[in-house]
């Protein structure tokens, strides 16, 4: 993998280029300026170049996310590259708690335990929360040094807060070309540390809903590693190939989640609190190619198989098709992504009667259970010259609609049947973007 | 009975101590991939000038970084799985 922080935006490389230019100029236009000053651009981000977006996500009757997020970077005389970047989210609406439709109404406390904020469900209706409300803000910094003409080191972190949620990342990878710079070797390690401080506490896995045995915060925290290779294959063609593993331990449970207990007949008769395991690891291997097929035709295809610990099996493609147009003043960008899992080894819809689950764990956490996904999506990008400042920006809006559908193949008691256990999760993004 | 190395893996029993797993055949899987993975390489790639194709933007491994990050949000708040192109983890209490 080439650490992304490594190559230039052309907002940089302009910039590099325009002092590649000055030094070979020289001083005959040192003594140029003194005759003739001509005005300069001005203003604290002229050596930097920034990239920024809005993101707005819906999901049909669920989450509601507006997302800001901006990255701003430089480039140092002596190929150094700081990277600082910043986001923001503010969630609002419902989110499912993990617990069954059912034939009657069921009502559901809040985490928080205020009477105020206590929901009812209404018969036929997924059981979701509608108090779901969230902010999150992060900063991320990354700086990428060259140490031989061939070699460089990355080190970075990033800091995540949301008001039950705290996070704290550092990584560090080293690149080394060799073979002409058509081949790039990187390896990176990753540190992560996270706090959780529930509304209302973290429950104890397992544990009997109503009596709502909840304990102070929790952590958790894993590491990671990451082995990549990219190499040029031909004058169009670009291939990245990269292997990665990660370990978390601690508490891995959605503390908002729980599990209904149905009798034979279907009947709702209880809940439990999701019981997940508290480790888990996860092994990817991921293969990315970058074609240009034509001068306005490209197309970047990347596959993903994934495996954990917990039995999930993944299997993600994504397609991106380019068509830059007008002198590659703007380009509009077609997406398609199709991705298919298979469920965690102690997913399960629901409890039968008192039974203990077979593997000693449970979760109904539709994320963990088996599904396929779809994502359509499309950009419009477009050059602007001229603006704040700059003699080159970009303009780019895009749309993409995301739809999960589950697969589950689990016999329904009675009561349940003609229910739509499981319904299909549609979601939008708009985004609009602009870099300079 | 020596158990598979490649069952081993699938399995992710990375807390097994059994010195009967038999990962000689997996070694020397890894060894000839890479050994032809390095003649390959040698192989391929193109000269400094010609490059012209390979500098523009779409080619580039982050052409959209904002928009990957922006994706990897949604997928990992949705999804059971991230990562793969860079470090898995989301740094959100979104799953």
């Amino acid at each position: 993998m080439l650490p992304r922080e490594r190559q230039s935006t052309p907002a940089t490389a302009r910039l590099q280029l325009l002092a590649a230019s000055c030094a070979l100029l020289g001083s005959a236009s040192s003594r140029a300026q003194e005759a003739n000053a001509a005005p300069t651009e001005s203003g604290v981000l002229q050596d930097w170049s920034v990239d920024s977006a809005l993101a707005y996500y819906h999901e049909d009757g669920r989450v509601l996310a507006i997302e800001p997020i901006v990255n701003v970077s430089k480039v140092y005389p002596h190929g150094q590259l700081l990277n600082l970047n910043a986001t923001f989210d503010s969630l609002s609406g419902s989110s499912p708690n993990g617990a069954l439709t059912s034939r009657v109404a069921q009502t559901f406390a809040s985490p928080s335990g205020k009477p105020a904020h206590a929901y009812t469900t209404a018969p036929g209706e997924l059981p979701v929360d509608p108090h779901y409300s969230d902010t999150r803000i992060a900063f991320g910094g990354s700086w990428t040094t060259p140490f031989t003409r061939v070699d460089q080191v990355t080190v970075g972190a990033k800091l995540s807060d949301e008001h039950d949620f705290f996070s704290a990342t550092v990584d560090a990878s080293i690149a080394h070309d060799f073979n002409e710079k058509n081949t790039t070797l990187s390896f990176g390690v990753n540190d992560e540390f996270d706090s959780l401080s529930p509304i209302g506490g973290a429950p104890v896995p397992g544990s009997d809903y109503a009596l709502a045995d909840k304990t102070g915060g929790k952590t958790k925290d894993g590491v990671g590693a990451l082995l990549g290779v990219t190499q040029v294959m031909t004058r169009t063609w670009l291939s990245e190939f990269n292997l990665s593993v990660d370990r978390f331990k601690g508490y891995l449970n959605d503390p908002y989640k729980i599990t209904s207990i149905v009798d034979s007949a279907g009947n709702t008769t209880g809940y439990v609190y999701e019981n997940r395991p508290d480790q888990r690891t996860r092994k990817s291997a991921y293969w990315e190619n970058r074609v240009t097929w034509n001068s306005p035709i490209s197309t970047a295809l990347s596959l993903r198989y994934m495996s954990d610990d917990w039995g999930v099996r993944s299997d993600t493609a994504q397609l991106h098709l380019r068509w830059t147009m007008a002198n590659r003043d703007r380009y509009i960008e077609p997406t398609i992504r199709w991705y298919r899992q298979t469920a965690a080894d102690f997913y399960t819809p629901y409890l039968m009667g008192g039974d203990k689950p077979m593997t000693g764990y449970e979760s109904s956490d539709s994320r963990l259970g088996p599904f396929h996904a779809l994502t359509f999506g499309l950009k419009y990008a477009q050059k602007l010259a001229g603006v704040a400042g700059r003699s080159n920006s970009e303009f780019s809006v895009r749309a993409e609609f995301y739809k999960q559908t589950f697969d589950e193949s689990a016999p329904t008691p009675g009561a349940l049947q003609g229910l739509d256990l499981y319904p299909a999760l549609e979601a939008v993004l708009v985004q609009v973007g602009w870099r300079f | 009975m020596r158990n598979n190395c490649a069952k081993f893996w699938r399995n992710n029993d990375f807390k097994q101590k059994d010195a009967t797993v038999n990962c000689k055949p997996m070694r020397l899987l890894l060894l000839l991939s890479a050994a032809i993975i390095a003649g390959g390489c040698s192989s391929l790639g193109v000269k400094p000038w010609q490059r012209d194709v390979l500098a523009r933007d779409e080619m580039r491994l982050d052409a959209n970084p904002l928009d990957a990050a922006i994706d990897d949000h949604l997928y990992f708040s949705k999804e059971a799985s991230s990562g793969g192109r860079s470090f898995a983890g989301g740094g959100c209490g979104c799953n």
